[in-house]
């Protein structure tokens, strides 16, 4: 008898652990009604979650039977997490991330117009509309912005005395240098893997360069990139930046900046309360226009990160994305959490809330003007992977030419 | 089934009869096995066989699959000009980990084991590095390095042994010596303890009759100590092989394998190819390179031992 009751145990047990190990670990598919959606978002800093739980908990208190669930994810880690959830077929309702063109290629998201009214359809500002396409239609649902400006240290300059901020590259070139005479690094330039198309891309587009020609075709090894990264090449060579750049990343430059070890550098909004504000409130630095080679036009450098709704089995989940997302584009809800965070608005209704601030004011300015990646190319992530890895090269021991054609290649395979 | 275990044992058995019987004798220890071996087979098995189907599947840069792509996935991995650069530059960082571990290692456990006041204390401190996360060690090792604000320099600028701060990390043959010290230094406590361990077990007659037939100090290391280690040696080797072939955290947080390629593992590249490339398709044929390797290194080193083994 014990024995048997023995055995049937053990049966019993492994019955279980087959059970368990084949049971789908599902988090939001286990909802047939559709009125609970899982949102996936990005923690741009410590208060991006408090702002998340606020708005859900006052969604749902405003849309009875519907729920959200929050997943934070920090953007070290989204990268895997989003490949990983798309592989298994478990991608959130609604994602907060960087990128949404593949997304569209391989048909898992909704078209923007599917998922919010046609109000908030018409309140995206039409430059981020444009950077929100794929193959014609809108996808991506604009999210925040950013811009990149020149910041340089005012009492640096003072020293190395110089008036004015440079508006062209042979002035950055003069500036740099006096400014190590005076004892400084002259230009914080990032090329490490961290970030190093945007700063690459900071100077090219300022050279007419860039990633794309005007019909759309990859040109990295165009003229104007080559001519762009040989400057920055003879900057590194001739000792005015800050030693090996091709390891350098954003951080390591404002920290050197906000410290007053460095006369200039490229940031954005979040500068000043990421960086400069912790180390030193009373750094007198100023911001200027991207310095361009000719000196006369001046583009800026923007970013967007975006929304995309994922479709689930027979557009269920529809109703609810919908409701969640007219929610947060409402002009409140969406320009709190613009100031929240520093970042820059996408939407007209935002905007004028953000150009009181007199530091805000001047990328809000910017924006107009704003080059964009190609974020509309599935192909991009691949490309900006291989920017990354490799672009630092050329300012070390790599050949601007050589490196950019290594680049272009990649580029092309990827589509 | 009752029926069936009488008629097995009855006198004149029909031959079906005894086979059911042997069967059943075979499969009577299965209900007790069976958890074992699922937990094996979902644990170990299936995230290995999804790894080699995912190697031979077009997996598109949004995660989607699209379907099967042949030998694609390896055929692109083998045309990547810095493979060979990468493979050789594992061997280095196994090889080189592995065997100055194992030196340094012999020599603390020797230490270990002797007798002297305040052995425990460093017992202790010598546990200390294994306990601490290997990630934080290496961000602390990184921030010591630093160019700029690092303490390595700092000590070297003031025994005037340097004239300004090295970059430490962004050139690739320092950072490797770099990066394989801090590897060294984590894999150092659990390789002296086995090896402690393998000390502790030899029994202590064996060293009197060594003593008796007047054998020097060296000789009896040579002759005695080592043999009985081999064990040990054995299990510690294998063990960091793989730990170190494997390991992910030194490298990405002091240099993520750059510039370019020029620190980077198999491991750090099959991690790459995904990320920055955003080609899961080759990175699972790299990982399945990976794993076939780490077997490949496992079975070399036991028909090794097995042979100086039998010898012995």
């Amino acid at each position: 008898m014990r024995k048997q009751f023995a055995g049937a145990t053990a049966v019993g047990l492994s019955l279980a652990l087959a059970l368990t190990g084949c049971g789908k670990g599902s988090s939001s598919g286990d909802d047939s009604s559709g009125k609970t959606i899982r949102f996936v978002a990005a923690i741009y800093d410590d208060n991006t979650k408090g702002y998340w739980d606020g708005l859900i908990k006052d969604f749902e208190a405003k849309n009875p039977g519907y729920k959200v669930n929050l997943e934070m994810v920090d953007w070290e880690q989204m990268d895997r997490k989003v490949k990983t959830y798309v592989q298994t077929k478990q991608a959130p309702d609604v994602l907060n991330y960087n990128a949404f063109s593949d997304f569209a290629r391989d048909g898992l998201i909704y078209k923007a117009e599917e998922v919010v009214s046609p109000q908030v359809l018409s309140d995206f500002t039409p430059t981020f509309v444009k950077q929100a396409q794929y193959q014609g239609a809108q996808y991506g649902l604009p999210f925040i912005s950013s811009a990149r400006l020149l910041f340089y240290n005012k009492d640096l300059f003072a020293k190395a005395k110089i008036d004015k901020p440079p508006a062209s590259w042979a002035e950055v070139q003069a500036d740099a240098q006096k400014i190590k005479a005076a004892g400084a690094t002259g230009y914080g330039l990032p090329l490490g893997p961290e970030e190093a198309q945007a700063e690459f891309y900071s100077w090219a587009m300022n050279n007419g360069g860039g990633w794309v020609d005007s019909s759309g075709k990859w040109a990295i090894n165009q003229k104007a990139n080559v001519e762009t990264l040989t400057f920055l090449r003879d900057l590194t060579k001739s000792g005015v930046t800050q030693p090996n750049p091709e390891t350098t990343d954003r951080a390591k430059v404002f920290n050197q900046f906000a410290q007053g070890r460095i006369g200039m550098a490229i940031g954005g909004p979040f500068t000043k309360a990421g960086f400069i504000d912790p180390a030193n409130k009373n750094l007198n630095f100023g911001v200027a226009p991207l310095p361009s080679k000719n000196g006369s036009s001046h583009d800026t450098l923007g970013v967007m990160d975006v929304l995309a709704a994922f479709k689930r089995d027979g557009g269920k989940n529809k109703e609810a994305v919908r409701r969640f997302l007219d929610f947060f584009y409402s002009a409140e809800n969406s320009s709190k959490f613009l100031k929240l965070e520093g970042f820059l608005p996408v939407t007209k209704s935002a905007g004028d809330a953000l150009s009181a601030d007199p530091y805000m004011k001047q990328f809000v300015d910017a924006l107009p003007t704003s080059q964009f990646a190609p974020t509309g190319n599935p192909a991009w992530s691949a490309v900006a992977g291989a920017v990354k890895q490799d672009l630092g090269a050329a300012v070390a021991n790599g050949d601007p030419k050589k490196v950019l054609d290594g680049i272009q290649q990649t580029a092309e395979k990827a589509g | 089934m009752d029926g069936v275990s009488i008629a097995g044992r009855g006198a004149p058995a029909s031959r079906p009869a005894r086979l059911l019987a042997r069967l059943r004798v075979l499969l009577a220890p299965l209900p007790w096995l069976a958890p074992a071996l699922l937990l094996i087979g979902a644990v170990v098995l299936w995230p290995v066989v999804e790894m080699v189907r995912t190697s031979f599947l077009a997996i598109s840069s949004s995660g989607a699959t699209l379907g099967g792509a042949g030998t694609r996935n390896y055929k692109d991995l083998f045309d990547e000009p810095d493979l060979g650069a990468v493979l050789l530059r594992t061997l280095l960082w196994v090889v080189g980990i592995v065997v100055i571990t194992t030196v340094l290692s012999l020599a603390l456990g020797q230490l270990l084991n002797a007798r002297f006041p305040g052995r425990r204390v460093v017992r202790w401190a010598v546990i200390v590095p294994w306990a601490a996360s290997v990630l934080m060690t290496a961000l602390i090792w990184r921030w010591m390095l630093d160019n700029d604000s690092g303490v390595v320099n700092r000590l070297l600028l003031d025994l005037g042994l340097v004239d300004e701060p090295v970059n430490w990390l962004a050139h690739p043959g320092q950072a490797m010596a770099w990066m394989m010290a801090v590897a060294v230094f984590v894999t150092l406590p659990f390789t002296s303890f086995v090896i402690l361990a393998g000390l502790q077990s030899i029994p202590p007659e064996v060293y009197e009759a060594a003593r008796v037939d007047g054998a020097s100090g060296w000789t009896t290391y040579l002759r005695i100590t080592l043999p009985l280690l081999r064990p040990a040696l054995l299990i510690g080797t294998i063990i960091n092989c793989i730990n170190v072939f494997n390991n992910f955290p030194i490298i990405w947080s002091m240099t993520q394998g750059g510039p370019q390629h020029a620190t980077d593992t198999s491991t750090t590249f099959t991690y790459k190819i995904a990320f920055f490339d955003q080609h899961v398709g080759e990175s699972a044929a790299m990982a399945v390179v990976n794993f076939a390797l780490v077997l490949f290194m496992v079975a070399l080193y036991l028909r090794a031992a097995r042979r100086s083994g039998a010898t012995s």
